[in-house]
This record gives C-alpha cells, structure tokens and sequence, in this order.
C-alpha cells in the first residue's frame, strides 16, 4: 500500500505539470504579425438580433450599425449633434407642407458581396431597397418590434399591412404592391409621403431600423435572413457564434467615406483630426466577445485582449478617482486612459395610476419621492458616476431646462415626506397597507438596489414589499399594469426630447410607452399640438409647460441619469463618446507600436512588482 | 436478464409521456403566453397576434388534432424541437452544446472519481492518523468554501497573475486549452464532499469482518484494499457515479459563465431567462430520456459487480 500512496503522490503532480506543459506550448502571441489591425471589445450581454428591421436593442444596434449603414447618420466630431448624410447624398428636401420628404441616393454604393447576389457580388444600392426595408418592417408576417415606430405615418403603408395578412410567410408576400408614400422615383431618389407631419423622421433615418435591405437577401435566405444582415457598411459579419464571439472583417468594396476633417476647437488639441481626410474604416477586424461575468472581462482588459471595457462596478475605485475624473496610478502604470460617456437617460421607479392606492393618491406619490435619496443611491450604487435626474429631459436632449433643479421636485426631504403620508392616510381612509415594487433581476446588485429603495422609504413610514421577477415576466406584468411600483429606466436615442414626453399620453398607455397609465387630458391635448410641430421656441415652451405637469402630478420617482465610464488603451486612438452615433467603429484607429509595447510593459512592472 | 431489460425499457413509455405532460403544463398553463415578451415592449396587438399565430399559441391546447399538446409530442418523438425564439434551430443549438459541456465535465468526472476513490482507500488504509485527520479537515474547509470562490481565485491567481493557463475561452484556439483551468477547479472544489462519502464507504468495508479475515491470512494491504474493498464497495460507487452520468450533458453552468465554454449549462440558464419555452422543453425532455436510460443502466451495473444481485 506504501508504494501506491508513493506512486500517487508522483503521479498527481505529474499530470499536472503536463496539463500545464499543454496549456504553455499552445499559447499563442499573433498580435500584429499579420500586420492586421484588430479592434476587440467584449459585451456584457448577448446579441440576440442582428435583423436590420427587428432590432431594438443597444447591443443589437452597436453590432448591425459597422455592417448596415442608413441614409444619415450624426457627425462624428461636432456638438451639439449634427445629422449628416450617410447614404443619402444630401439633406432631404421637404415640401412645403412638410409631408413629402425627397432624398436623393449616394451612387456607387454597393452592398457585401454575398452568394444570394449574382455571382456573389453585392450589386448597386437603389432607392427600391429602402422602399423594401419599409415595406419589411410593415408585413405583418414579419412581424416586427419596430412597426410602432411607422404606423399611420406613412401614406398607404397601413394598407399595406392589411394586405400582407392573406399570406402565410414573411417571404411570401408580394412587395411589388404599391404603396403611395414609399416611391423610388429613379434608381436613386427616394421619396416619402407622410399621413401627417413627423418631425422626428429625420432622426429615425439615422437608425439602424431604417437600413436598406436587398430584397435578394430575403429571397435567398428567407426564414434564415434575420442571422444574415447583408449591408453596406464599412464591415460585413464573418463569425457570428450565438451568445460568445462575433467578428466582422473589413468591406474590401466599402465605399469613399473620409474621416471628419472638422469639429470642435478642442479636437485638434485632443489629437481626434489627426486622420482628418483619411479613408475609412482603419481597423481590419473586429472581435465581439461576450463575457457576462465581470472578472474576466476585467482581466482581460488589463491584459491588453481589450481596446476598450466599461469599468465593473466593483473595479471602479480601482481604476478611477472620482473627483478628478482621472484614471488612478494603477491605471497610469499601464497608460489606461479614462473616457466619459454621458448617456441621455432616465431611470426611475414608475407608479400604476390604475393602482387604487397610488392612483388616486398624490400625496402619497409625492411622499414616497421625497423618501427617496437619490446622492445616496448614486452613491452606494454607482459610485458617484451618474447625474442625479432633476428634470426629465437630460441635459444633452434639445429643450433642457436648468431651472427644475432649483425647484426641488427630486430633493430628499424624510420629514416632509412623513408629513406627506399622513395626508395620504387621510385620503386612504387608514393606513397604507404594504406597496409592492416590481424589480427585473434578483441578482446581487439588483438585490442591493431594491433593498436600498426598501429601506429608504420604509424610513418615511411606507411598508415596501419587492418582488424580484424575470425580465420577461416583469415586461409582462408591466404592460397589462399588474405593478403597483416598478424600477425602471429608457434611453432616449436622439436629441429630439419628444421621445421624453411620448412615455405619458393616454394613446400610449402600455405595452407602449406609457407604463406608468399616467393619463391627463390637458397633457395629452399639449402632446397632440407638439408631436406635429418643428423644432421652434413655441414647440420647446409646450415641452416646458409638459414637463412641470408631469412633475407635479407624480407619476414616479425620477431617481439618476447614466454617466458611463470607460476605461481604453492607449492604442486605441481617435475614440470620442457620442450618445447616439452607433457606428462609431470606422473611426477607431489601432497603434500598433503602442499595443505590441504593451506586453513588454506589462513584463517590466511584474518585474518591479517581484 | 434480456427479459428485465426489455421491460424496463418499456416502462419507459409512461415515464416520457408523463414528462412530456408535466413539462408541457408546465411550460405552457403555468408559464403564460410569450408572444408579448418575443414581441417587445411597445408592440401593437396586431404583432402581437401575428406572433401568436407563427407559433402555435393561438391554437387549442388539447382536445384537437392540431392542437399545442399534440405538436409539443411530435417535436419530442420526432427530435425536431423547431426554433428558439432567436430563430436558431433548437437541434443545432444543443448539437453545438453538448461536445463543449461534455469536454469540461467528462475529465472533472472521471478527475474527481479516480482522485477521490484513491484517495478514500488511502485514507480508509491510515485511518486514525495524522493524516487521515488532516485530510478530512481539508475536506471540511473544501466544501464550506463557495464554489465561486474557487472559480475566482484560480481564475484570478492561476491564468490573470501567473498566466498558465487562458483566462477565458477563445474560439479561436483549441477549446481544451480553455477547458484545463475549470476542470482542475471543477476537481478540487468537488474533492472534499466526494472524498468524504468515498471514504465513509471505505471505512464501512474496512471495518468489515472479511477484510480482518484477509489480512489474518496474510494479504498485503494492496491487495486487500483494491482486491477486496474496491470490489464490495461498488454498489454505492455505481449508484453515484452511473446516476451523475446524465447530469454531464448539462454541464456546469458557472464554470461555462466565468470560463465562457459555450456548453448546455450555459444554454439552459439562458433559455430560462428569455423564458424560451422551446429551449427548456427540448432540454428537459432529452434529460428526461438521459436519466431513465441511466437508471437501467445503474440497475444492470448491479448485477455486474455484484454477482448476488438477480433479476426476476
């Protein structure tokens, strides 16, 4: 028996240094020996969508933006934001009565190439696919998240609805029906004809959603074509490994698109107009890895196998000093710098109106805000980095009012949030009974939150019960008004604050925007006026007037904005924040120097550190 | 024999039907419509409609021919699961899931199984000694530590400070470079509680009269402890390790998460999120099979090792 312990305890060790032996031999060192310039970011989330006309989600339209280009887009260097033409040749020219939109369509523009074109080359843009990508979104069988965003806005595309629904598939359907307000008036002008006026057209062209779709596409892939965005953007989708890697390669056929050769007065100083003119896209490939876990993305990052990483929660105070927003020695040590992303946002905790204790009750409403401290939410939560939300509309949106904050509708007030509530009583008829928050998520940080929320109002008086809930159940219990208090947030996509005021009309009552079923007909008759209305200062005093009615009625707590924080190489060149550009990705460029110095670096302080 | 085998399997039938209508109640009287869910947030009740007619919810639930029940147990019997609701064939997902899964779990189970019977005899051999104690300590402290303790240091220490191993998987190396660390996680953070019940059983046979008898006739301990003790000690080993055979498929769900092996385990606790019904119940049903399939087995791996097991 001594000799098998003898012969075990050899043998343990030995396979151990071979698994280590396996493990070091096929370690592999690429970076740049290709001469390949390779962007890698990792998401925190899976890509569940990359249907140009089904997306809906931040992910989803980070990822489609590098591959499917739309007929504008933002300047990538100027603030305040500037739309510009993408594909679109021009600015649209708009009729007088602003419903016909004409836009003339960039030539020589061609998509990837790809086998469902002839000889597997992407052939031409016209303005029939974008004809097509509309008509998409509106088939019925297609069934898309996006079709809110077009009804009853364009001429006869309704219609057009109706007709797809005597088909049994998607690809079925007979897009040469015509619909009036969808022209392709030559291969390359496209016009639309609006129902009625839509300001926000111009900022829904930016989108991803409205891409042009090759009519090709659906034809040859059919009930496959959602997982095979064939577009006309400066990458094409070559990996694409559900929930862990995607990678996209450059278009070798991409068009002219030159880097900005203007912006703001700060840009050269800050190095962004040092490609000023160059062709684009810089990069070679891109690498998506999807790392849900904090720990290694981090790792990761510090290894320099990520440009770029949204600073974890829990490293934060490791990586950066909050006050001076600058990275800390640590992060100096590997030449890491700091970039802040302000996202326009709103978070909240959302009141039921159809609930019969809330509803009805405004002061109770009104005390449950006051209980709330939102420095201390931002505090504990997010390490000091987001804004506290003194008006709904964010600083960055047209129409911001900096007046609200002095009228303290957010301010943390306990003793007159009790006073409140004993109002409330009154208004009850006894005392409150428990309230129930509804909170998507139970892991440990959406844990943490409610509790927190729990325990600061259950310091005015007010008995919180949370009902932790899956994302879909949640979602649900929301649209049919099952919540009585929920935790909630959006985030708006274009400057345009109407998007703002959309999440409280009657007409909205959800599974619309409005979840909160926050229903005033003086509101509503304000909102009528100013959907159709043109940016203009009578338009911006409606917004103002909208704003303080929300805010005296107390349809939720509005609690913090979103600051991002992210953390880059210093390799990783010419990375300007911009909240509602997506396909920022053509702009990056790699210093491949500077990234191969990196692990020498990295050898060196491992020696100081020894 | 043949004849036991043969009935089993066909108590089988009951068994899966009934899985079928427990996870088809389930999944779709207890989990509610998804079409507003796969629809989105501020979708009009026209998609919603349209969504409910693609997949079948608008159809009764029992009691017609094409009724959901009736589909739910033709995409069971038939392996065509159809699509998640990303619209990926549910077949090609698990197809995809299983090699990865079974790459880390199969060396953790066969790791662990060899590592922690070896050492059970070693133990068992010097109980009452300094060592015996010792090891049973750390056996204690290995299973009061969470399992995610494990999986942060070793990622932490092992592949982030001395770069021995891939921190996490990437698909563009082999997939067992990135399979070595959470194995040998997977191993030790499942020794202690392994250990422990292998050598209770050890020591149940160690203190048996016939091992007594065996060393009074001279044995050498070898002998005795591999020949002997090994042998009577299968029942229970069989039990544990036959039964935990189907559990492999599934995987481990942190280990894939933190090490980011695209396996089933992974799959799984995705499907549960999204509520992708399909997922779960292609998913359940398989595991259903997996574990009725290995109950036979472990019943016929009986009367392997122990010739006084019979079948009637």
């Amino acid at each position: 028996m001594k000799g098998f312990i003898k012969q075990f305890v050899f043998v343990m060790p030995a396979i151990c240094i071979l698994l280590l032996l396996i493990s070091g031999c096929s370690k592999k060192d690429d970076d740049g020996k290709s001469g390949e310039m390779v962007l890698r970011y990792s998401l925190i989330s899976k890509v569940t969508n990359i249907d140009p006309g089904n997306i809906q989600d931040v992910y989803g339209s980070q990822l489609v933006s590098q591959i499917c280009e739309s007929l504008y887009t933002y300047h990538y260097l100027k603030r305040p934001f500037e739309i510009i033409p993408c594909l679109a040749a021009d600015m649209p020219v708009i009729s007088e009565d602003k419903l016909t939109y004409t836009i003339s369509i960039k030539k020589g523009v061609f998509f990837h190439n790809n086998p469902c074109f002839p000889d597997g080359k992407g052939r031409e843009l016209k303005a029939q696919d974008f004809v097509f990508a509309f008509k998409r979104i509106a088939n019925v069988k297609y069934a898309s998240v996006n079709w809110g965003g077009l009804k009853d806005y364009i001429v006869g595309l309704n219609e057009f609805r109706e007709y797809t629904k005597q088909f049994k598939k998607e690809y079925d359907v007979d897009y040469s029906y015509d619909v009036e307000g969808l022209q392709a008036l030559d291969d390359y002008t496209f016009q639309i004809k609006l129902a009625k006026p839509w300001p926000q057209l111009i900022n829904d062209l930016t989108g991803v959603v409205t891409a042009p779709v090759a009519k090709e596409v659906v034809d040859y892939y059919k009930i496959d074509a959602p997982v095979h965005p064939i577009g006309t953007g400066p990458f094409k989708l070559k990996t694409w490994q559900r929930g862990i890697y995607i990678e996209l390669e450059r278009n070798e056929h991409y068009r002219d698109d030159f880097y900005p050769t203007e912006g703001e007065l700060s840009d050269i100083e800050n190095g962004y107009l040092e490609d000023a003119g160059k062709q684009m896209p810089f990069v070679d490939r891109v690498i998506y890895r999807v790392i849900e876990e904090y720990q290694p993305a981090w790792l990761l990052f510090l290894r320099g196998e990520f440009d770029r990483l949204y600073i974890p929660k829990d490293n934060f105070d490791s990586a950066v000093d909050i006050v001076s927003k600058a990275p800390k020695e640590f992060m100096k040590d590997r030449n890491i710098e700091v970039t802040i992303k302000d996202q326009p946002s709103l978070y909240y905790l959302g009141f039921n109106m159809k609930d019969p204790v809330l509803g009805n009750n405004k002061p109770l409403r009104k005390a449950i805000s006051f209980a709330v401290n939102r420095e201390q939410i931002n505090e504990l939560m997010y390490n000091n980095r987001w804004r506290i939300a003194h008006s709904l509309v964010h600083p960055l949106l047209d129409g911001y009012n900096p007046e609200l904050a002095e009228l303290n509708y957010m301010a943390y007030d306990l003793s007159k949030a009790k006073e409140l509530l004993r109002e409330a009583e009154k208004i009850h008829g006894g005392s409150i009974p428990p309230l129930k928050i509804g909170w998507p998520g139970s892991d440990p940080f959406s844990r943490q939150f409610a509790q927190l929320i729990q325990r600061q109002i259950e310091k005015a008086g007010i008995k919180i019960e949370i009902n932790y809930l899956d994302w879909p159940t949640y979602v649900d219990m929301m649209n049919k008004g099952q919540h009585q208090i929920f935790g909630s947030g959006v985030r708006f996509s274009s400057p345009d604050p109407l998007s703002v005021f959309s999440m409280f009309p009657t007409k909205y009552f959800a599974p619309m925007g409005n979840s909160f079923f926050y229903s005033n007909p003086e509101y509503d008759a304000l909102y009528e006026r100013a959907e159709v209305m043109f940016p203009s200062p009578e338009r911006a005093e409606l917004f103002h007037k909208m704003e303080k009615m929300v805010l005296e009625d107390y349809p939720a707590v509005f609690t913090t904005q979103r600051v991002q924080y992210n953390l880059h190489h210093e390799w990783y060149d010419n990375y300007k924040p911009h909240p509602f550009l997506y396909s920022h990705v053509k702009y990056i460029r790699i210093d491949s120097e500077k990234q191969r110095a990196y692990k020498e670096l990295l050898k060196e302080l491992k020696k100081k550190d020894q | 024999m043949t004849a036991y085998i043969i009935r089993r399997l066909l108590y089988l039938i009951p068994i899966v039907m009934g899985v079928l209508l427990v996870t088809f109640c389930l999944f779709t009287l207890v989990g509610g419509d998804i079409s507003q869910q796969i629809a989105g947030k501020n979708a009009d009740a026209e998609t919603i409609a349209e969504i409910r007619h693609e997949y079948g919810f608008d159809k009764p639930l029992f009691l017609a021919w094409d009724s959901q029940f009736l589909a739910h147990f033709k995409k069971a019997f038939t392996f065509n699961f159809g699509r998640a609701l990303d619209r990926e064939k549910i077949g090609e997902k698990i197809f995809r899931g299983v090699g990865p899964s079974l790459a880390l779990t199969v060396p953790m189970f066969f790791g662990t199984l060899v590592i922690s019977i070896s050492f059970a005899l070693i133990v068992a051999f010097l109980r009452g000694t300094v060592w015996d104690h010792i090891i049973v300590f750390l056996c204690v402290a290995g299973m009061s530590i969470p399992y995610l303790s494990f999986i942060i240091f070793g990622q932490y220490y092992f592949a982030y400070k001395l770069d021995w191993f891939p921190i996490f998987y990437d698909p563009s190396r082999p997939i067992y470079l990135s399979i070595i660390l959470p194995a040998l996680i997977g191993i030790v953070a499942g020794l202690g509680s392994n250990l422990r019940f292998y050598r209770t059983i050890m020591l149940d046979e160690v203190r048996s009269d016939y091992v007594r008898t065996a060393f009074a006739k001279g044995l050498t301990a070898r002998k005795v402890l591999f020949k002997h003790v090994l042998k009577n000690a299968m029942i229970p080993i069989v039990t544990n390790t036959v039964l935990s055979i189907p559990y492999l498929i599934l995987g481990s769900l942190l280990l894939e998460r933190f090490f980011g092996i695209p396996g089933l385990g992974y799959l799984m606790i995705e499907a549960i999120n999204a509520r992708d019904f399909f997922v779960l119940n292609a998913m359940t049903f398989i595991m259903a099979l997996l574990i009725a399939f290995f109950t036979l087995v472990t019943d016929v791996c009986y009367a392997w090792v122990d010739p006084r097991v019979k079948f009637d």
